[in-house]
């Protein structure tokens, strides 16, 4: 009732400036449309459509739309998008005008590879700080582990992100932890993104269109995590002709095609990809399977310039069999439906119905201990976005996002008659969550932009469920449960109430320079349970309840963005101060592995990072990348552990460099780049030893107070395009890739032992310890054949 | 876990290990005891050492002339005296056995450091039988020469209370616990009644004796077993909990455990 108050309110806000501003000046006419890719119709985001005579204008939304309000009379207006022609049109704007715009790709560089970039001196004009677009097309030539390409490697490098390691999919973000980070796909949350435990992602490079990472300065419309969004868009399908691509690695393969159902006005697309290291390992290792397969489809339909619809679609799963013993896996699902409707010509809206399922079991197949072990989070997700165009100067966002989960921590079967186990279920949980935003961006004058906005989330944990109370919450070891209440199905347990404000501003000085600054606070009520450096997939989620609070998160951030070269470089210096509060982690020693007393594990607390961030990015010519380098100190201070002292964070590292680069030597040739430094990561390790009971015990004092050997690693790659392919619609290329070039052995992490020889025959009197280092990926040799047809 | 883990890499190849030189800071020592009273007679013991540098050999540097007791709720006390053999290891100066349902509490005085625990001495289920049976698929390749018969348990697990494990087994007498790397400590939860055909750790051979000591275990106790387990299997860290040191269940700041156990066992000798 009150969500729906609220809700009215803020529309009845928005329509009444709408309709005053109408009516004070009916002058006003609207130039809108989207903006394609004229070879294959795809929409394109962020193209800046500039009108000369205001010296100002408009981008494309993530839907490719863009809409501009002004004066009755006659403008020249410039499209342009890097990697693109201009297209500058000459408008009598006589009434409200529709105009797509489709744009030519700029083949004149060399080779056919179009390296798409963002529009020019978008980093100056834009309000947006602390965010990096990845660059798929740069992704594809750049040497990858196994050769398969991975957006999700590129993320690790920016500036402010830390790898989780050498061979994960995690990512820590300015201090935070990675489930801090929201990564969606077609606007559909990812609850787990890593395939073969984090090696490689659950992104297919060949289905991606656009990719960004929000670190900071986060609008209104995003809420839910922490610390970023990794917001990832596919493609839509070429809507002109048929096409489709295919790979073959060492890994796996895949296959992509695209195009229109009817032409220009609906297309599709669909990929799969599947590993076969199974094939690979199947007779090293007699039974043991190791395979995963990704699906990725797309419908999209232009009925008119005012109704669009998508459905899209992501199913991917891991499967591991070890032998007749048993086997692992997981796998996410989601489906996308949008609707994106012009409701006159200034507001736009785009209505999603999204549904995402993460889940795992194992399975271990004995006599007597046989087991079916399952556990997952199941999200259905409303939203409904507005952006109202209301003058050149005020472009309004507001919207609703409405969502359902259910929490499934846990559950054993048993799969044998003969089996000890009996079928147990953790607690499931269940929760709605509502948010409310509002949100403007602002041209106050040709130098300051503003964008201020309001979210407004409202989290209900609702059974059914039972809560319970303990004698003492913070005690793990006397775990005594002192009171219980049943709710019943969708009965409200707790809500939980946040307003989380936005503010960015920019200021441009000149042409090439400006300065922005930002501010946000983020509220994140799911919370994964992982009390490792890299969460597992068998980790599971929870909702705020009346055991855990909401996490918060305030950051400031200021920035100095300046192109040079005529947009040849960009660079950007950022700094930023972010505390998190109410943190939920778990206490020294917790057991997370399917306890029935969890709540009792959980501590609270808080963490502090600061640092700084540099960035300069080369966009044109034959030689493109970028360097990155990020000084940054994170530390953690929460009741319960650590004897209560502040001590660092696991993902702190102080140095943090990567120098990515790819050169077109000629049409023939690629040659591509990484390099990667980083400070080792924050480490426990035992001061001393000593015996119990036959054990021989490593004796601690306090966490993380050694760091990891130093991480560093070069990669090189070479792409190999036919020479044919300028002349055939079959374009062939060859990827040869080395990874770890010079054979770094890299500390992946420390464990310790009874000292021992290489065939495990204990030394000396079996008193004695030694540690061990393992490091994962020597030199790495893949190659890669890519057909596009 | 830090097998798991090591498998999950190690299928890819790749993943290598090598020896490592940690630069150890020095640290004051601490107090470490372990303290054991079961319902058996001759098995009641109190250890007290320190702890090392994680370079020594040896076991922990003993603690001598401590004032070690154990009284239990009926007002009985039994005193313990070092042994002249062992620095570090006391004995009851008068033997008993513990007994099922009383609470044993430790007094330990080390030169005025004050070390105390309490613990009831929970009740055990008893091993029905062991049985064993040959392995056809390590008949035909065993690892060890000549071992290839596995070995089953049955019991039954009660339903009605919460009970705690911590499992030991043997061959020919010798303990089996991987050099110190095996553990096997669980709660009952998801574990139902029947207990039939469960298969111990390891092969044997024609002629083995093979035994199994099942000991309960209170809450803290298990508590402390299973941080040890997390312990022995933690990878350093990156997949498994950051380590750290088990949750003791002694109070005045010392490692190690008081545990009060019942204990039943079998043993089952392997025939051709």
């Amino acid at each position: 009732m009150l969500i729906k108050t609220i809700f009215r309110t803020v529309l009845l806000f928005v329509i009444v400036i709408g309709t005053s501003y109408q009516a004070r000046s009916q002058e006003k006419l609207t130039l809108n449309g989207y903006i394609r890719d004229a070879s294959n119709g795809e929409e394109l985001i962020g193209v800046t459509a500039y009108v000369t005579e205001l010296k100002g204008g408009s981008a494309s939304n993530h839907y490719g739309f863009y809409s501009i309000t002004l004066d009755k009379g006659t403008y020249n207006v410039v499209y342009s998008y890097v990697g693109y022609k201009n297209l500058t049109k000459t408008i009598e704007l006589n009434s409200n005008m529709s105009l797509n715009i489709e744009l030519q790709p700029d083949v004149t560089e060399l080779t056919d590879v179009i390296i798409t970039a963002e529009k020019e001196d978008v980093n100056i004009e834009d309000i947006k700080m602390s965010s990096q677009s990845i660059d798929v097309n740069q992704v594809k030539l750049l040497p990858a582990l196994f050769g398969e390409a991975d957006i999700i490697k590129n993320v690790q490098m920016q500036p402010g992100v830390i790898s989780a390691g050498e061979g994960t999919s995690g990512y820590f973000v300015r201090g935070g932890t990675s489930d801090q980070n929201l990564i969606l796909i077609d606007e559909a949350p990812i609850y787990d993104p890593s395939h073969l435990f984090g090696l490689f992602s659950v992104f297919n490079a060949d289905v991606i269109k656009d990719s960004e990472l929000i670190k900071g300065g986060i609008p209104a419309q995003y809420g839910g995590r922490l610390s970023s969004i990794l917001d990832v868009r596919t493609k839509d399908g070429n809507n002109k002709k048929l096409e489709g691509s295919a790979g073959i690695g060492l890994l796996s393969s895949r296959v992509m095609l695209e195009g229109p159902i009817k032409k220009d006005a609906s297309s599709f697309i669909f990929s799969a990809r599947r590993s076969y290291v199974d094939v690979l390992t199947a007779g090293a290792t007699d039974g043991n399977k190791v395979y995963f397969y990704d699906l990725n489809g797309k419908i999209n339909w232009r009925k008119n310039n005012n109704n669009r619809f998508f459905i899209a679609g992501y199913f991917g799963r891991d499967v591991q069999k070890f032998g007749d013993d048993g086997s692992f896996g997981w796998g996410n699902g989601t489906a996308t439906f949008r609707w994106n409707h012009l409701f006159n010509d200034r507001l736009f809206s785009n209505t999603s119905l999204i549904y995402s399922n993460f889940d795992y079991n194992l399975e271990i197949t004995d006599p007597t201990q046989g087991l079916n072990w399952s556990a997952g989070i199941r999200q259905a997700m409303f939203k409904e976005d507005f952006t109202y165009y209301l003058n050149p100067s005020n472009e309004i966002s507001f919207g609703y996002h409405g969502s359902y989960r259910k929490f499934k921590p846990g559950k054993i079967a048993p799969n044998s008659d003969n089996s000890i186990f009996e079928t147990t279920i953790l607690e499931n949980y269940q929760a709605l969550d509502h948010a409310l935003y509002i949100g403007n961006e602002m041209r106050v004058s040709d130098n300051l932009t503003l964008q201020y906005g309001l979210r407004y989330s409202i989290f209900q944990n609702v059974g059914a469920s039972t809560i319970y109370e303990y004698e003492d919450p913070q005690d793990n070891i006397n775990k005594t449960r002192v009171d219980s209440t049943e709710y019943g199905n969708f009965e409200t347990i707790k809500v939980f109430h946040n307003l989380q404000p936005r503010f960015s501003a920019r200021y441009k000085l000149d042409a090439t320079t400006s300065l922005k600054a930002s501010y946000n606070r983020m509220v994140q009520n799911v919370h994964l349970l992982s009390n490792s450096v890299v969460s597992l997939p068998f980790n599971t989620w929870w909702p705020s309840s009346p055991y855990i609070g909401p996490q918060l998160s305030d950051q400031v951030a200021l920035g100095y963005f300046k192109n040079l070269n005529d947009n040849a470089y960009e660079f950007s210096s950022e700094v930023y101060y972010k505390k998190l509060n109410n943190l939920a982690v778990f206490a020294d020693n917790a057991n997370v592995f399917f306890n029935m007393d969890l709540p009792v594990e959980i501590r609270k607390g808080k963490s502090d990072s600061y640092g700084l961030e540099l960035y300069l990015k080369k966009n044109k010519g034959n030689l493109r990348g970028f360097v990155s380098y990020t000084l940054s100190k994170t530390e953690m201070d929460i009741s319960g552990v650590n004897n209560n002292i502040q001590f660092p964070a696991s993902h702190d590292r102080r140095h943090n460099l990567s120098i990515v680069g790819t050169y077109v030597v000629n049409d023939k040739w690629t040659l591509g780049s990484n390099f990667v430094y980083n400070t080792g990561r924050a480490f426990t390790l035992p001061v001393g030893k000593y015996e119990m009971d036959g054990y021989n015990l490593d004796y601690f004092t306090g966490r993380n107070q050694y760091r990891l050997p130093d991480y560093h690693r070069l990669d090189l790659s070479a792409t190999l395009n036919s020479r044919k392919n300028k002349d055939r619609k079959w374009k062939s290329s060859w990827t040869f890739a080395v990874y770890n070039t010079y054979n770094r052995k890299n500390p992946f992490t420390i464990y310790t032992r009874t000292k021992q020889d290489k065939d495990g025959n204990i030394l000396g009197d079996g008193t004695e310890k030694e540690a061990r280092l393992i490091y994962l990926f020597p030199v790495l040799p893949s190659i890669t054949y890519n057909v596009k047809f | 876990m830090k097998k798991v883990i090591i498998i999950v890499f190690s299928i890819f190849f790749f993943a290598c290990e090598e020896g490592i030189i940690l630069d150890v800071n020095q640290v004051e020592s601490k107090v470490v005891i372990e303290g054991l009273i079961t319902n058996r007679p001759g098995q009641q013991y109190i250890k007290i050492g320190k702890t090392a540098d994680f370079y020594s050999s040896g076991t922990n540097p003993a603690v001598s002339s401590a004032q070690v007791s154990v009284s239990d709720d009926l007002g009985n006390t039994y005193t313990f005296s070092e042994s002249t053999e062992k620095p570090g290891l006391y004995l009851p100066s008068a033997a008993f056995t513990g007994q099922v349902g009383r609470i044993y509490n430790l007094d330990i005085d080390i030169d005025g450091e004050k070390y105390t625990a309490s613990e009831e001495l929970l009740g055990v289920a008893n091993i029905d039988s062991l049985t064993y049976g040959l392995n056809e698929e390590e008949f035909s390749d065993p690892e060890d020469e000549g071992r290839f018969y596995n070995v089953f348990v049955y019991t039954k697990e009660p339903q009605d209370e919460d009970n705690f494990y911590l499992f030991k087994f043997y061959r020919n007498e010798e303990w089996l616990n991987d050099n110190g790397e095996d553990i096997t400590v669980t709660d009952d939860v998801a574990i139902g009644e029947a207990i039939e055909g469960l298969e111990l750790p390891e092969y044997h051979s024609v002629g083995d004796s093979v035994s199994m000591e099942m000991y309960s275990l209170t809450q803290k106790e298990f508590i402390y077993w299973s941080d040890v387990a997390n312990l022995i299997f933690s990878d350093g860290g990156v997949f498994s909990p950051l380590p750290a040191n088990p949750r003791s269940n002694i109070s005045g700041g010392a490692l190690g455990i008081f545990q009060v156990s019942a204990v039943s066992s079998s043993y089952v000798l392997i025939e051709e």
